[in-house]
């Protein structure tokens, strides 16, 4: 039984279907990847993944339990948490407010201060910044505050929508080291993204989507590289 | 010249207290739920006539009469969340607004069914002399106004930023969708703002009516305006702005009806928000709260 299945998922805004049908798996352990371009729905996935949108149908089953149409709060409580595109941090509040809100559900204080100690060791810039407003961070720093914030809930998959969006090179190369890191230490990983170079470096098996569609499933290195590039940027030419 | 200018001051900084707990109830509520409520004042007075009529009926003290007014502030908020708010959480602001207009209506037309008379007297704070201070007369009722107004914003404060529940509310306020994702349970929080947001009204409307003794069922309208226009002068949806623009408020009522008369306190202060709106002055622009 695998971690994460979506069947079949069809979401919609209005009359505009987004998601037509959507069938995946996201085994445990594992980094999964989802390639496609620009308006394919990949965003749209992730947000009917963690609750924000509402499936029109399909199943969505993980660990075991449906969890499609859930409220937000109630998948984090089951042990899902989604690192949004753009990274939207809690601008006023400082980092470690930040991460505190991340931490929300849980009341253990104590623990929840330690894994506030473990965040600022494992994002050593967070904790130089610990007591600064999170609106004045770099787009890395940002970046990296958004995923400790969803690392506080302890989930036992993290989603990611396009964690190097906007970043420098550089930026890009430290968010995909920890990526591994977070998958070395046992985290599953489910990773939308647009720079799929980086992404097919570190996934174990990965999905292109295109207009509403998963189109291709394999793991890196079944297709080649040119040509998943082309369809994950520009979608495959209709014949 | 200078004493009057030092009484008006502080004339008008005990009724700024209560513009301010007004606003502050409206800016929670706008600033959360990103929406007008239009029945935060006769909500405000639905309390305040529960009141009333437990006085009219049977008297009662000055304390339960002030949580009477409270509480049925408090329920009334419930019952326009639930009513026009909820359904429409993910969906047409206008749609809560103007259900939310709908229900004013309805809270005027059943306080006069149950009260029919333009006016009842109500149970002062004070009824002795004012105090006199130096040059100064202070009125203890407002005294005991600007007192409970500082009381309940530093009540507000400690709430929005030493506890749990202040951070859900500040998450909601500066980005609801992260909110969501990091676990808030969005409605639950919507609810208790929501009553909040009331107590604080209920608050300044028994204050308000217990320093004059009289209500009139034009309190949900008067508290609409006050409210509306201490939350815009301080900038839209900014909490410390909200208690600052309902303070000034007090202030330039006070000046301008000493300087001015009566008449032109309230065409003062709408010309003022006008020309501060049509400045652009940079506060006056929505953010988040801080």
């Amino acid at each position: 039984m695998s971690f994460l299945s979506v069947r079949d998922v069809v979401t919609a805004y209005g009359k505009i279907e987004a998601l037509r049908g959507v069938s995946l798996e996201v085994a445990e352990g594992a980094i999964t990847c989802l390639l496609g371009p620009n308006g394919a729905g990949k965003t749209t996935l992730m947000l009917t993944l963690a609750g924000i949108l509402r499936p029109r149908r399909g199943s969505i089953r993980f660990a075991g339990e449906d969890i499609a149409g859930r409220a937000p709060h109630a998948i984090v409580a089951r042990g899902v948490a989604l690192v949004p595109e753009n990274r939207l941090v809690f601008p006023a509040m400082t980092v470690a407010e930040n991460l505190q809100a991340g931490a929300y559900q849980r009341r253990d204080k104590n623990t929840v201060a330690r894994d506030i100690e473990r965040m600022f060791a494992r994002f050593p810039r967070l904790k130089e910044r610990a007591a600064q407003q999170a609106g004045t961070l770099s787009g890395g720093e940002q970046q990296m505050l958004a995923v400790a914030r969803a690392l506080m809930s302890r989930p036992k998959l993290l989603l990611m929508d396009e964690p190097s969006l906007g970043l420098a090179p550089l930026v890009v190369e430290e968010i995909f080291r920890i990526v591994t890191e977070l998958h070395r230490d046992g985290v599953t990983i489910f990773l939308v993204e647009q720079n799929a170079h980086m992404a097919l470096k570190v996934a174990q098996h990965f999905y292109l989507m295109e207009q509403g569609k998963v189109t291709f499933s394999g793991d890196p290195g079944s297709l080649a590289e040119d040509e998943v590039i082309r369809r994950a940027y520009l979608g495959s030419a209709k014949s | 010249m200078l004493v009057d200018f030092i009484q008006n001051t502080l004339d008008g900084l005990s009724t700024g207290a209560a513009y301010a707990l007004l606003a502050l109830g409206f800016t929670l509520i706008f600033g959360v739920l990103r929406r007008a409520n239009l029945s935060f004042g006769p909500a405000i007075m639905f309390g305040a006539y529960c009141a009333t009529w437990t006085h009219v009926n049977f008297g009662a003290g000055l304390l339960l009469l002030a949580l009477i007014t409270v509480g049925g502030a408090v329920l009334a908020g419930a019952y326009v969340e639930r009513l026009c708010f909820a359904p429409h959480r993910g969906g047409s602001a206008i749609a809560a607004m103007v259900a939310s207009f709908a229900l004013w209506m309805q809270f005027e037309e059943f306080a006069t069914l149950v009260l029919p008379r333009h006016l009842y007297a109500f149970p002062m704070l004070h009824e002795g002399d004012p105090i006199a201070l130096g040059p100064f007369t202070l009125r203890a009722d407002a005294l005991v106004m600007l007192g409970a107004a500082l009381a309940a914003c530093a009540l507000v404060w400690g709430t929005l930023y030493r506890t749990r529940f202040g951070l859900a509310v500040r998450a909601l306020i500066e980005q609801p969708a992260a909110a969501a994702l990091a676990g808030i349970n969005v409605p639950w929080v919507f609810a208790r703002v929501f009553a909040l947001a009331s107590a604080l009204g209920g608050v300044a409307g028994y204050l308000v009516i217990a320093t004059h003794g009289q209500i009139t069922p034009m309190l949900g309208m008067w508290a609409t305006m006050k409210g509306l226009l201490a939350m815009m002068l301080g900038g839209l949806g900014s909490l410390p702005g909200a208690v600052l623009g309902g303070l000034a408020l007090g202030f330039i009522e006070a000046h301008s009806q000493w300087y001015l008369g009566p008449q032109m306190r309230d065409l003062i202060a709408y010309l003022l928000l006008f020309v501060l709106l049509a400045a652009r002055v940079p506060w006056m622009t929505t953010r988040s709260a801080s």
